[in-house]
């Protein structure tokens, strides 16, 4: 029997999580939460399973302190700790910590493969000559528009200013970089701009369990919207952001996700920062595990969750 | 290097572009019979070898019958046949880990032990395959002689006495399935709409007269929106069902569900398994077809000197537009199809 050791040698989680997004400017929270987890199931040595747990729930819980958007660590955090449960045998703890490594890197190679398969699928959906809007900057959208403009398709572009942090510019900057025509609208455009695309394309913060998204401001507007004209409106967003939320109405959405944590004490006089899209207005999602209806998203979670 | 098609592929698709062969059932059977052939032949050693000649053959008929999905479906299905024929073979040979569901899914990116679980080798020489295959491949054919059978058995559930029912052009399952509803319920009508330039809908109509204890309406497709103020009920047929739900059905039907979503009334579309399609409404060019324009004005007409003349055959129905399917397993949403599909066909085969 291992004996528990105090952690070998002094492992600062949140310090490691916010290297790994610093070091790679593309990586989204999600990933890097998981990789924090599996780098603290790699460096540590747990005695029980219970205090594996804990210690899990306990970085979780740190890396959500910072300053990100929280929606994509929780949902990465809690589809880790789900990870750990099902890989649970009657077997020795050690033998366990291996299994869990090994499948660890099975599961993170997967994950990060998973925006090149969710471009791959998209492109089928761009047709040459057609018109997007998009919302914000989203790497997924911008990974699967540079993918098609790669394949010898010509688009265009509307990407919205996105509110506070005017991330839309940097979108626009780097689909220019890509090559792809594109304009930088204000978020208040979206009604003007709407009659003349062909579809809407945004990434997403979280995926709840209705099949609806959560992500930044303005996307909600943008589905009503779309929903009025008759346009697409098609979400793409990895599988880890798969949460196990079900909110009704945006009231229902916690703080965290809403506010950034300086104001969470009072968040009467601050504007939020995400919005919840209902799964009526949205068309399609594309995912690593394939393009789905919302209410398929649902069925995912149950599966594993059950 | 350029398949090949077979001698008996190139004479099923002769014969449906001829109209030799026509309707969706029909064409499935020939197809079934062509891979039945194919499995039968000594072309193939291992799974892997039969699972090419099917890939290249369907996808041959799919370059030169873009419309006719049931083809692709077809050989989708023997896919997943043979796929899960040679695991269960395997399985017995050596222990194999649980891979009963196939699909890809959260679950299973999250309780995956090694990679090579996923890709299993199929190139290996299986014992008594062939001989499986063909066992399961009667299954799939019952399954197809039934599928009009087991979905008009339902009809009674659906239909009440003395309802008005709506349908568009002439639709086999729908003709078996409003014959035994007139059996089975008194004092029903039934609005038929043409559905011109073609206007199949005057068969269906003529044979339904013959009937007993039922009045049937032929109406043409412009009094569709006039007449729907009075139907309970919409049953339509379709070409096929896309994998959102949605349908691609001959044309007027969008018209018919609109009509009916502005009255509120139920629209119900029989849809035999085979008609689940996988694919997404992206490729328009590939979604429509244009028909004989003759139909819609003659030739040597005056106007037909300078007009255009456009004949398309099908419409693009939006899932949120069809209350219920019904196939021959039962009564689904559209909500529910993906879930269909998934249990239908293999992730990995969705790209022929």
């Amino acid at each position: 029997m291992p004996q528990i050791k105090k952690s070998d040698e002094k492992f600062d989680v949140v310090k490691y999580f916010l290297q790994l997004l610093e070091d790679d400017k593309d990586m989204s929270s999600g990933i890097a939460a998981i990789k924090t987890l599996l780098m603290i199931l790699e460096k540590k040595q747990f005695g029980t399973i219970h205090i594996l747990h804990t210690t899990m729930r306990e970085a979780v819980a740190a890396m959500r302190k910072t300053d990100l958007s929280i929606a994509a660590i929780v949902s990465a955090g809690e589809l880790f700790c789900r990870f750990i449960t099902l890989s649970l045998d009657d077997k020795h703890m050690e033998e366990c910590r291996q299994i869990m490594l090994n499948r660890g890197k099975i599961f993170l190679t997967k994950l990060l493969n998973s925006r090149q398969v969710i471009s791959q699928q998209a492109q089928r959906f761009i047709s040459d000559g057609c018109r997007i809007l998009t919302h914000s900057r989203s790497r997924v959208v911008l990974n699967a528009l540079i993918a098609a403009s790669k394949n010898k398709k010509s688009f265009h572009v509307f990407v919205t200013q996105g509110g506070v942090g005017n991330s839309g510019e940097e979108m626009v900057q780097d689909l220019q970089a890509a090559g792809i025509d594109s304009t930088l609208i204000l978020d208040s455009a979206t009604g003007y701009v709407m009659e003349s695309v062909d579809f809407v394309m945004v990434g997403a913060e979280a995926v709840v369990e209705s099949g609806g998204i959560i992500n930044r401001i303005g996307t909600y507007t943008m589905g009503l919207c779309a929903r009025e004209m008759k346009k697409p409106f098609y979400v793409l967003a990895e599988s880890f952001k798969f949460s196990r939320l079900y909110p009704l109405n945006q009231r229902d959405l916690p703080n965290e996700y809403k506010y950034s944590r300086k104001h969470l004490n009072d968040v009467s006089k601050v504007h939020p920062l995400v919005d919840y899209t209902p799964p009526a207005y949205i068309t399609l999602l594309f995912s690593d595990l394939g393009i789905l209806t919302p209410s398929a998203v649902s069925d995912e979670l149950i599966k594993l969750y059950m | 290097m350029r398949e090949q098609p077979l001698k008996e592929v190139t004479q099923l698709i002769h014969a449906i572009k001829m109209g030799l062969v026509e309707g969706s059932y029909s064409i499935t059977n020939k197809t079934l019979d062509i891979f039945k052939y194919i499995i039968m032949s000594k072309s193939w050693q291992s799974a892997d070898a039969l699972m090419q000649i099917v890939r290249a053959q369907s996808r041959i008929m799919q370059a030169a019958l873009p419309q006719e999905t049931v083809t692709s479906n077809i050989a989708r299905r023997i896919l997943k046949l043979t796929r899960e024929e040679f695991d269960l073979l395997q399985a017995k040979v050596q222990h194999f880990a649980d891979d009963s569901q196939a699909s890809l899914s959260l679950h299973k990116l999250v309780t995956q032990t090694s990679e090579n679980s996923v890709s299993v080798d199929y190139s290996i020489p299986q014992q008594g395959l062939r001989e499986a295959l063909l066992d399961h491949l009667q299954e799939v054919e019952t399954e197809l002689e039934t599928s009009s059978e087991n979905i008009s058995v339902q009809a009674e559930e659906h239909i009440h006495s003395s309802e008005i029912i709506l349908t568009l052009g002439h639709s086999r399952s729908v003709e078996n399935f409003l014959k035994r509803a007139i059996k089975k319920r008194q004092f029903l009508t039934i609005i038929v709409a043409e559905c011109a330039p073609a206007c199949r809908g005057h068969n269906l109509a003529a044979t339904l007269a013959n009937e007993k204890n039922v009045e049937i309406i032929a109406i043409p497709d412009a009094a569709i929106f006039a007449m729907m103020s009075r139907v309970n009920k919409v049953i339509i047929g379709t070409h096929s069902v896309l994998a959102n739900g949605g349908l691609r059905a001959a044309c007027g039907a969008y018209t018919v569900a609109l009509a009916a979503k502005h009255y509120s009334v139920p629209v119900i579309v029989l849809a035999p398994m085979y008609k689940l399609s996988p694919l997404h409404l992206c490729e328009q060019d590939a979604f429509n077809m244009v028909g004989c324009a003759e139909d819609v004005i003659n030739y040597d007409s005056l106007p037909a000197r300078d007009a255009k003349v456009y004949s398309p055959k099908f419409d693009y129905v939006p899932p949120e537009l069809v209350t219920l399917f019904i196939s021959n397993t039962g009564g689904h949403a559209p909500s529910y199809v993906y879930r269909l599909l998934t249990e239908l066909y293999h992730p990995e085969d969705l790209e022929l």
